[in-house]
């Protein structure tokens, strides 16, 4: 069974078809890149497999549950407790330190543990700047708190809506190699971009146009790590 | 660290590292409990205030004789009828007809250091007669005899011709006028005495005509004071004196309205412009709510957040509202009655409480909104 499916999945805002009859399936433990221009459907789509949002018709199963059928509470604990997400926009309550935002989303799930927070911290490489508030820390910085808080309460999907379109290279190799190492650890990934480089770097590309899943390709050469144009060797 | 823990530490996080925000809320709260604190403490001082600016109009009870008349005895057998905390002064008066340069005067011996307490408001150019053998001069009979402060007078007294005490003989003495008294009213047509010396003169002790009350209290309360020396000692009538007792109800009734009015138009006002702040506070805060609803925050706990964060306010607030709030009462009573308030403690967490509330219930509008903010608004990036 995959751990995740999206069946004859369509959502309707009027007469716009934002998602028409979209069909995916997600394995545990795959890294999945969507694609598409804007307005092709992409954050509905987040929105749907992130419970955030129900389709008009069709079913959505996570871990065998329709989720297009739970009532707004009950997507509520489901996103607690499998989904962990990463925004492109880094969204950090700015108030509070970088611990304490990874802290929230224990304390939301079950019970926050500084310790484990700051492991996490640790993980993605910021242990020594758990004390900071996000406006002092950079850009990149934030994003791996980001990171470290999706990942603290140990999804069974990691959800990431452009999570290197506010990066410099060199801060969107570090989360691409985080990314890495979270498949490895044998996380599922499903990674919305514009980027073909950070696209390219999952197993599986799937892309999406005027709501429809118009291509899927599927990366022969797998290895997880980013390279840009000025590494690729032809 | 519990979830306890982190609450506290999200909370006190949102109001101490988001200062500049949280201030304008802070001050709207402060200065609405400082006005509520200030008021409620002037709304139950002005008795007390009033009270007192009332008792320099003079006597407000009246104990008079129910036959003839009654002694001293009578007098404390009354006084213990009353609360001792509330009495000001009881003044006894014995009045005579006496002869000064072969004329009739009226006379009244009393006790002068109470009839001060009973009638602060006698004008008296020298001094109050402090020994026997002082008088206290109205200024008619000061004007008629030509009398000033430091001269000396003969004042006599004749038995009535029908009078058949045969120990009371015709007497005369010698008086030093130690002071004139201005009042505007009956009283400057007597002279006033220590009330030993005229039961020197007349020859008779113990007997007192009538004595003059002033008493801090209500009207209602001077009633009962009235109803029970009427009721256990015969020997003397109380009555209020209503000129008194009734304007300074009518005036403290409304007084009090006033005060009450005012300070329920500034809680509106207060929870106006909390509501107003906390509001904007979620409108400004929207996308962090759609975010904390994301990673799994649910409405309960987006409201519970919201309203903890209120509440905060409104402790502190409070807290703050009850020390300016006794400095505003302060200075009101000061610069209005002239004398300080006394503080009140329990004002202190019935502020804080009322601070409390006001702010939550001020929160519940812009909190139900919070609680509404659909999280993919955050993905949207809206």
């Amino acid at each position: 069974m995959s751990l995740l499916e999206l069946k004859n999945i369509y959502k309707i805002y009027g007469d716009l078809h934002a998602l028409d009859d979209v069909n995916l399936k997600v394995e545990k433990g795959e890294w999945l890149s969507i694609m598409g221009p804007s307005g092709s459907g992409k954050s509905t789509m987040m929105n749907i497999i992130g419970c955030m949002d129900k389709p008009s018709k069709g079913e959505v199963l996570l871990d065998g549950v329709d989720i297009a059928k739970e009532s707004a509470k009950n997507l509520t604990m489901i996103r607690r407790d499998k989904i962990g997400l990463i925004f492109q926009q880094f969204h950090l309550v700015s108030y509070l330190t970088a611990i304490e935002n990874v802290m929230l989303a224990q304390y939301y799930h079950s019970v926050p543990d500084e310790k484990e927070a700051l492991e996490a911290l640790d993980r993605v490489g910021l242990a020594d700047r758990a004390k900071h508030l996000p406006s002092q820390l950079s850009g990149g910085e934030q994003q791996r708190v980001c990171v470290a808080r999706a990942l603290i309460n140990y999804p069974e999907i990691i959800l990431a809506d452009e999570p290197t379109g506010n990066l410099d290279d060199a801060n969107e190799k570090i989360v691409v190699d985080l990314f890495h190492k979270l498949h490895n650890e044998g996380t599922t990934l499903i990674v919305v971009t514009h980027d073909p480089e950070v696209a390219e770097v999952a197993q599986r590309t799937v892309y999406l146009r005027n709501g429809r899943l118009h291509k899927e390709t599927i990366n022969q050469h797998f290895t997880g790590e980013i390279k840009f144009d000025n590494e690729v060797s032809v | 660290m519990n979830k306890r823990k982190m609450f506290f530490r999200m909370i006190t996080a949102s109001l101490l590292r988001r200062r500049s925000r949280m201030i304008v809320a802070l001050l709207s709260i402060a200065i609405g409990a400082t006005i509520l604190s200030g008021l409620v403490t002037i709304y139950y001082d002005v008795p007390r205030q009033m009270g007192a600016q009332f008792r320099n109009y003079g006597a407000n009870m009246i104990f008079t004789p129910t036959d003839g008349s009654f002694t001293s005895a009578d007098i404390s057998q009354g006084k213990n009828c009353i609360d001792q905390k509330d009495i000001i002064g009881v003044t006894p008066y014995r009045y005579e007809s006496l002869r000064m340069r072969e004329q009739p005067v009226m006379a009244a011996g009393t006790d002068m250091a109470e009839a001060k307490l009973t009638s602060p408001y006698w004008s008296v150019e020298g001094e109050y007669p402090s020994a026997e053998g002082q008088i206290l001069l109205g200024a008619t009979l000061s004007e008629q005899f030509r009398l000033g402060t430091g001269d000396k007078v003969e004042i006599g007294f004749t038995p009535s011709a029908d009078d058949n005490d045969e120990t009371v003989v015709d007497s005369t003495k010698e008086f030093t006028v130690s002071g004139i008294l201005e009042t505007g009213g009956p009283e400057e047509d007597y002279v006033y005495m220590i009330l030993s010396d005229l039961e020197e003169l007349t020859g008779v002790s113990g007997k007192i005509d009538l004595a003059e009350l002033s008493i801090s209290a209500k009207s209602d309360k001077l009633k009962t004071y009235a109803d029970k020396i009427n009721s256990s000692v015969p020997t003397i009538r109380a009555s209020l004196v209503k000129r008194v007792t009734e304007s300074e109800t009518t005036v403290l009734t409304k007084l009090q309205a006033l005060v009450l009015l005012v300070t329920v138009v500034v809680l509106a006002l207060t929870m106006i412009c909390v509501a107003t702040t906390m509001t904007a506070v979620v409108a400004e805060r929207r996308r962090e709510i759609g975010l904390r609803k994301a990673i799994g925050a649910s409405n309960s706990s987006i409201i519970k957040e919201f309203m903890g964060e209120g509440m905060l306010l409104g402790a502190v607030g409070g807290i703050i509202g009850s020390v300016l709030g006794y400095i505003f009462a302060q200075q009101v009573s000061i610069n209005v009655f002239s004398s300080s308030i006394s503080f009140m403690p329990l004002l202190v967490p019935i502020t804080i409480l009322v601070s409390v509330a006001v702010t939550g219930i001020s929160c519940l509008l812009p909190i139900r909104s919070a609680a509404s903010i659909e999280p993919a608004l955050v993905l949207k990036g809206e």
